[in-house]
């Protein structure tokens, strides 16, 4: 019987566990190309804490998205959904609808919100020149003021969907009569939102959140495309950060990017644990 | 009578508005390029929004034969395809097993795999940068679908095992009163019982694989091995700031994806949704 | 304290062909404990859910207290419903549940306090107010749903199968539970429900339909002894009417199998067929004797019968029999010291004056009315 299980481990422990450990092992050496490694302690840690700001400046930027985008990324999904539940015509169409851009890889949807966000001829700034607010035009990923936000915007548009499904199906879920209870305890579609809908469906929505804070920490390829973590750092994630440290920068050393790794997993990890632990389930919801 | 007719009327016109205007956003942009696909770089920069006057459905020819798009899509397919089926049947094994079998550590196994689900992919991209020069796997299409097995096995396994694991325990017991060995067991009763979560999971690994861009990005640097996500990029790269020309390429990465969505789309959605649903 | 009035109501869903309530008026008085019975599909719930507000009414008028209600939401009809699945809030405390349609009606918290404890104190409730409702048994959340309803004070009380969800014992003893309350509360209410033994039990008048019709309207005992037609004839009763087909003879008589009869005072002979002709003829098994008592044997027809099952439950015994000159089963209920065995011949005793007639195509009764 446990050969069922075999290949599964066998494929973790070569190419997740031992790289996770392999991880840790790097970020107390100093790693040349070529496998000339020195082992150099804490030193990695001491530099990265002490003096890289650029370190700091990307884990803000990381934090930020991942603090404010399942909020934007849930809360739409949620709206979305509730609007479909309205029983509307063409809910399905809507819903299918909204869905394309989940399927639709990052590197389509980077080059199409760049091109949105282009200062001459993109849809961003022509939609502010029509209604005549010139002043407001933006070189959005172009301005450290605003490219964070900007990209935050465009990773939105292609989860709000994904939510707007989740969230859909858990209201679809409820028992209808405790709905329809609600309603002869005079409740409107707004309290019956407020009172009743929401913590009905609070595990699925928590569950929403964690996932989307989870995908906000790692987000790397949308920044990759758009901005390179540019201009002036402000789009720096950790990801974008650990890449250029690895593959782009002529340090020619692997071990001070695995040790920005290693902490970043920590991180993760007590984020998570944290988070589920804040949204925890006091008792069960049977209906 | 707060709810009259007017006042209801009302509300669903304006509900109705705001459903329409979300479309477009979340819409309008496939249209935008689609309509810029068919157009040269000079019309697109002498208005950026117009529909397509003459329809240049020789910019996809073009495109096609000026790129290498062909191996990338090749690339993709023979990677995501090998990854796809190997996660099936490596994935379903450990799912049957941690379901149905209680042996010491299974919780432990269980509890290790699923909390890979939240694991950074820093934190195992660089050593697998090294292994894979090490073990001369490095930018190779072989070295990149092991990795992409590893990095979608956990959330196989949790969705399969949530689904196994509700399959009624009966159906094993006369399967084992009838005198199946281990193996018909998984051939006979799990896989076909499991078939609508197994079909789950072949959409959600299909689409996550066929749009991963970091682990190919950092894995392979020859041209002859890049995915479609790389080839993407790297066209853009090489028309510089023809427009007209990019769109084009963009298009032959959407299109496949919108026509199979238009005829699954239902499965698409639930497959891609199976991991967040409670 | 209501009138609830339906005038030609009928409901068809989007989509459907058929009518799922078709034209169907009744009245139920102030203070009435009006059931609705009838098989699954009938249409029974479909009118309650209209009653509610929770279903659009696709015809007819429908007025509390002689208000028009057809267009007024469900929140502002000041009507209760206990539903199938009870429908609490998980989320809520079983007080919570009770005091939220207090609270969203803008009541003041101490008066909304007062209320929730009087009732749970009526209902058994008060040390389970702080629990959720995954903490409570189902007949506890199945009173808070009840507490809920009564909490509001509402004109009318709506109730759809609030007792299928129960293990038997827990029916009857909640069944009493209700037609004590109803009688203390005097409250018109609305029961839907598919059992007959709640129906008889608890209803002052019980309204039987199917498929969307309406088809009698009456007091338990009125209905059971006087059916309108061969579908409540069967539906009410346990063991159901025995329906047999029967010849109408000169006299005019009427014959079933080989007892010959003259016809019971109540039909009425202008709806009858000429003689040669044919109707149903309808007995209940507890007008079948095996021995007839003294006051009745006058009255009685002799039915000679083949035994070919019995069922000893006891308190009486189950015959299954088949008429002689017929090909039809029917049951009658006899005394439980009954010494019959399958295959004997027995003559049984008919009450003549407790027989029934129905038209044999239609099935509506040949009563007068």
């Amino acid at each position: 019987m446990i050969v069922f299980v075999t290949p599964a481990l066998l494929m973790y422990a070569a190419f997740t566990a031992y790289p996770v450990i392999r991880t840790f092992w790097n970020s107390v050496h100093i790693i040349r190309p070529g496998g000339r490694t020195e082992f150099v302690g804490l030193d990695h840690y001491v530099e990265l804490f002490a003096n890289d700001d650029i370190f700091f400046r990307a884990v803000t930027n990381t934090l930020t998205w991942a603090g404010v985008a399942p909020l934007i990324d849930v809360g739409v999904g949620l709206l979305l959904a509730l609007c479909l539940y309205a029983r509307v015509p063409f809910a399905r169409i809507f819903r299918v609808a909204w869905f394309t851009p989940v399927l639709i890889s990052y590197v389509v949807v980077a080059i199409l919100w760049m091109w949105i966000y282009n200062y001459d001829w993109g849809v961003a700034n022509m939609l502010l020149r029509s209604v005549g607010l010139e002043d407001w035009q933006q070189t959005w990923i172009g301005h450290p003021d605003t490219a964070l936000w900007s990209l935050i915007f465009a990773h939105a548009w292609k989860w709000a969907g994904f939510n707007m499904v989740v969230c859909l199906a858990a209201i679809h879920a409820l028992p209808r009569e405790v709905l329809e209870a609600a309603e002869l305890d005079n409740c409107g579609w707004f309290h019956k939102l407020v009172f009743i809908i929401v913590p009905m469906i609070r595990p699925t929505l928590v569950n929403l959140l964690i996932l989307a804070f989870i995908g906000k920490m790692r987000v790397f390829d949308l920044v990759w495309i758009m901005t390179g973590g540019g201009p002036m750092w402000s789009t720096e994630t950790v990801s974008t950060y650990v890449y250029k440290r690895a593959f782009e920068w002529n340090t020619f050393d692997l071990g001070y990017p695995s040790t920005v790794a290693a902490i970043w997993f920590i991180v993760v990890l007590c984020c998570v644990l944290g988070l589920t632990w804040l949204f925890r389930q006091r008792d069960r919801l049977e209906y | 009578m707060r709810d009259t007719l007017s006042t209801r009327f009302l509300g669903r016109t304006v509900l109705l508005a705001i459903l329409a205007l979300y479309t477009c956003y979340s819409a309008g942009p496939f249209l935008w390029i689609a309509s810029m696909s068919l157009r040269t770089t000079s019309e697109i920069s002498a208005n950026a929004y117009a529909l397509p006057e003459t329809l240049h459905w020789e910019k996809y020819i073009e495109a096609w034969t000026g790129s290498n798009y062909g191996t990338y899509f090749w690339n993709s397919t023979i990677v995501v395809v090998s990854a796809v089926l190997a996660l099936t049947i490596i994935g379903a094994m450990a799912a049957h097993c941690l379901a149905r079998y209680r042996f010491p550590g299974n919780r432990v196994v269980l509890f290790v795999i699923f909390s890979t689900l939240i694991f950074p992919p820093q934190i195992t991209i660089i050593s697998l940068f090294q292994s894979l020069v090490e073990y001369r796997l490095y930018d190779t299409l072989l070295g990149l679908t092991l990795v992409y097995i590893a990095i979608q096995l956990p959330l196989t396994v949790y969705i399969l095992e949530g689904f196994f694991a509700r399959i009624p325990q009966d159906l094993y017991d006369a399967a084992k009163v009838d005198g199946y060995s281990h193996w018909e067991i998984f051939w006979k009763i799990t896989m076909p019982v499991g078939m609508p979560a197994i079909a789950t999971t072949v959409i959600l690994n299909f689409i996550n694989l066929w749009n991963e861009f970091l682990y190919a990005v950092v894995l392979i640097t020859d041209e002859s091995n890049r995915t479609l996500p790389l080839g993407v990029q790297k066209f853009m790269g090489d028309q510089l700031e023809d427009i007209g020309m990019i769109s084009t390429g963009l298009m032959i990465a959407i299109v496949p994806v919108i026509v199979v969505y238009a005829f699954f789309s239902e499965k698409l959605i639930q497959g891609m949704t199976a991991g967040a649903v409670k | 304290m209501a009138v609830v009035t339906l005038e030609r109501i009928s409901k068809r869903y989007p989509g459907g062909d058929e009518l799922a309530v078709d034209d169907v008026t009744f009245t139920v008085d102030d203070g009435e404990f009006m059931v609705l019975l009838g098989p699954s599909g009938c249409g029974k719930s479909t009118t309650l859910r209209m009653v509610a507000g929770l279903e659009a009414v696709s015809s007819g008028t429908l007025a509390i207290d002689g208000v028009v209600m057809n267009s007024v939401p469900a929140r502002d009809r000041d009507i209760a419903m206990v539903f199938q699945s009870y429908a609490l809030y998980p989320h809520m405390t079983a007080r919570d549940n009770m005091a939220f349609g207090l609270k969203r009606r803008r009541m003041p918290a101490a008066e909304r306090e007062r209320r929730v404890a009087e009732v749970a104190e009526m209902l058994d409730l008060t040390p389970y107010l702080g629990r959720k409702p995954h903490a409570l048994s189902g007949g506890q959340r199945q009173r808070v749903a009840l507490g809920r309803a009564i909490v509001r004070d509402p004109k009318v009380f709506l109730f759809d199968e609030p007792l299928s969800n129960l293990d038997a014992a827990l029916r009857v003893s909640t069944r009493n539970e209700l037609i004590k309350l109803h009688q203390r509360l005097g409250a018109t209410m609305i029961y839907v429900t598919h059992d007959q033994v709640e129906a008889m039990t608890m209803g002052t008048r019980i309204c039987i339909m199917n498929r969307g019709r309406l088809v009698q309207v009456g007091p338990p005992l009125g209905v059971y002894r006087d059916p309108a037609d061969t579908f409540v004839a069967r539906f009410l009763g346990n063991p159901p009417m025995n329906l047999m087909e029967a010849a109408m003879l000169d006299g005019p008589t009427v014959r079933v199998g080989e007892a010959t009869m003259p016809l019971p005072s109540r039909v009425d002979p202008s709806r009858l067929p000429r003689t040669g002709g044919r109707v149903t003829f309808g007995i209940r098994p507890e007008d079948l004797y095996e021995q007839p008592p003294a006051d009745i044997a006058e009255r009685t027809a002799p039915l000679p019968v083949r035994v070919t099952g019995i069922e000893p439950l006891g308190a009486e015994t189950l015959l299954l029999v088949v008429p002689d000159n017929t090909e039809q089963e029917i049951i009658a209920r006899v005394d439980r010291n009954s010494t019959a065995r399958p295959g004997d011949r027995v003559v049984l005793g008919l009450d003549t004056a407790s027989a029934h007639l129905f038209d044999a195509d239609s099935g509506v009764t040949l009563d007068r009315h």
